[in-house]
């Protein structure tokens, strides 16, 4: 069972704030709660199978020529730089 | 004029002159003027669709070279970029986004000569099965408007299902495709893992999910494949195809294939109305020569958990970069924090997507990982084991696509839980890789029913042939609009 303050933990770790705490609260935790059952899956000793990509088949690391039309779409800019809020206050 | 014809259907009449390209697209738009008010499918439609009919039938009289769709209305979820168009996955986060290049499916389809009708609803980032959770309302199930039309490709099922397109892309996570298929009677197929390039779908669980098309027949799928399935340098992922054919040979049949009936998907919880279809669509595969036996898939029981498990995680990383200041909206610098104005952005997204990203979060975070996240993938490696096995003696696969029939609008919306179940039946495909297709093959007070077949990862092509045959059994009533 996981509790309202690894939530909240978690939450505030992925920079997400919301006003009815309590209702997004209380549905994840029923959503989590409900991947228990993994529990009973008996599948300790699997191994997780991963695909291996070789090198060769990746995309060519080449320079793509800045797209000064990318920049246009961004709300907080200026020049060839992004605007951010202050780090700290 | 029909707006009714298949893909396939169209192509022919606009070759041989019988109709034009602009004739169709004129009435496909005056479709859309006259019930989209009621059905809400399209977030936006696209406002040069006649002009672009009117240069294809110049292109068709002066003996140019056209391509396949002979300027075909295709209607595209809203999550797949289209150069200079609005892109929002209806979330007000890319309320304004205009996507600066084409998704490779849109690049195949343009030099195909489609025209892209318009921009269909989902559910916000693809989270979701109804509709409901899109930022711009919900669609309507055509075939009775207080009930949902599936999702999250519900605005793709709507348009085909309404005759507002010839054809729709959606992309399907974990059913996203076949479920909104089934909830409004027509097809919807999730291909082999890598078969169609995801480049330019907006990612949400890069890992499972597939862009994959919603049609009115099988063979409109399979046309569809045809121009848009294939190796992609800008998707690593994808698999050389050889340039199969998926059109050819359709009718070959299923006589002396083996078909597995998937215990663990017709279980106690299925509807009564379900139940009997997909005992129905047995009986007649067996009609045409199947051998259909149940087979056992233990892992599929913890399919739904594992699944969510995965996504969520994948989609916590995925969503990261909507902080509003690479991609959001107008919200001012002004006054915050770094770390207070991402909180506060981030409050533009919908409640199924902010719950999802602390699930994603959660799950796979240190003290979480191994109970839940790393369990999740050895239930993902097990039950591909499982399916390996089973195709080993099966060609096909089958279950009914969704185990309920189409709920009411706002019915489970609050109940997190319940709407997971919904996906029992489709997650399995997107977990393994496999490809699976929902075929209409029934209705029950009003309300549609489809079939799902699987086949093994590659087999495209002979799971669409099984798929046709299944769809010459039956004939279903026209929606009611």
């Amino acid at each position: 069972m996981v509790s309202e303050e690894e939530i909240e933990k978690v939450s505030k770790l992925m920079k997400i704030d919301v006003d009815d705490h309590k209702e997004y609260v209380d549905k994840v935790q029923s959503m989590i709660n409900y991947f228990d059952i993994l529990d009973s899956a008996g599948v300790e000793s699997e191994e997780i199978s991963m695909q291996e990509i070789s090198i060769s088949t990746l995309r060519e690391d080449k320079h793509i020529p800045f797209n000064e039309k990318l920049i246009e779409k961004l709300n907080n800019y200026k020049g060839t730089y992004v605007r951010a809020p202050k780090m700290s206050s | 004029m029909n707006l009714k014809i298949s893909a396939l259907d169209y192509v022919h009449e606009v070759q041989n002159g019988n109709i034009s390209a602009e004739d169709f697209i004129g009435k496909t738009l005056e479709q859309i003027k006259n019930v989209d008010d009621k059905l809400h499918a399209f977030l936006s439609v696209n406002q040069d669709a006649l002009n672009q009919a009117r240069q294809i039938d110049k292109k068709i009289k002066s003996g140019d070279k056209v391509g396949s769709c002979f300027g075909m209305p295709i209607s595209i979820k809203d999550n797949m970029c289209i150069k200079d168009s609005k892109t929002t996955c209806a979330s007000k986060m890319l309320e304004n986004f205009v996507a600066p290049y084409d998704a490779t499916v849109i690049t195949k389809l343009k030099q195909q000569d489609a025209i892209f009708i318009g921009k269909v609803n989902l559910d916000e980032f693809a989270m979701g099965l109804t509709t409901e959770f899109s930022a711009y309302g919900a669609s309507k199930n055509p075939w009775n408007t207080d009930f949902v039309p599936g999702g999250s490709s519900g605005g793709s099922a709507v348009s085909v299902s309404a005759f507002e397109c010839s054809m729709s892309l959606g992309s399907d996570t974990g059913g996203s495709v076949r479920n909104p298929a089934s909830f409004c009677s027509v097809v919807g197929y999730k291909p082999t893992y890598g078969l169609i390039s995801r480049y330019g779908l907006i990612s949400y669980a890069n890992s499972i999910e597939q862009i994959g098309p919603l049609s009115r027949t099988v063979k409109d799928t399979a046309f569809m494949l045809n121009m848009i399935a294939g190796i992609d340098p800008n998707d690593n992922t994808t698999i050389d195809n050889k340039n199969e054919d998926y059109l050819s040979g359709i009718d070959s049949g299923i006589e002396g294939k083996k078909i597995g009936i998937i215990k663990e998907m017709v279980t106690e919880g299925t509807d009564p109305a379900v139940l009997s279809a997909t005992n129905d669509a047995i009986a007649k595969l067996e009609s045409l020569g199947a051998i259909c036996e149940e087979i056992s898939i233990d892992m599929v029981k913890y399919s739904v958990a594992a699944y969510y498990t995965i996504t969520a995680t994948e989609a916590g990383s995925n969503l990261a970069r909507y902080d509003n200041l690479r991609y959001g909206y107008d919200f001012p610098l002004e006054g915050y924090e770094f770390n207070s104005y991402i909180s506060k952005a981030r409050r533009n997204f919908g409640p199924e997507v902010t719950r999802r990203m602390i699930i994603g979060g959660f799950v796979p975070s240190a003290g979480h990982a191994g109970k839940y996240f790393l369990k999740a993938m050895k239930v993902k490696s097990k039950l591909t084991k499982e399916i390996n096995e089973a195709f080993k003696k099966y060609d096909f696969l089958i279950a009914p696509t969704v185990p309920i029939l189409p709920f009411k609008l706002g019915e489970k919306i609050n109940d997190p839980v319940a709407l997971f179940l919904v996906d029992i039946n489709t997650v399995t495909a997107n977990l393994t890789g496999k490809p699976a297709i929902s075929v209409p093959f029934s209705v029950s007070n009003g309300l549609p029913i489809g079939i799902q077949l699987f086949a093994d990862s590659n087999n495209d092509k002979s799971l669409l042939q099984a798929a046709y045959a299944l769809e010459q059994t039956v004939k279903l009533p026209e929606v009611p609009l």
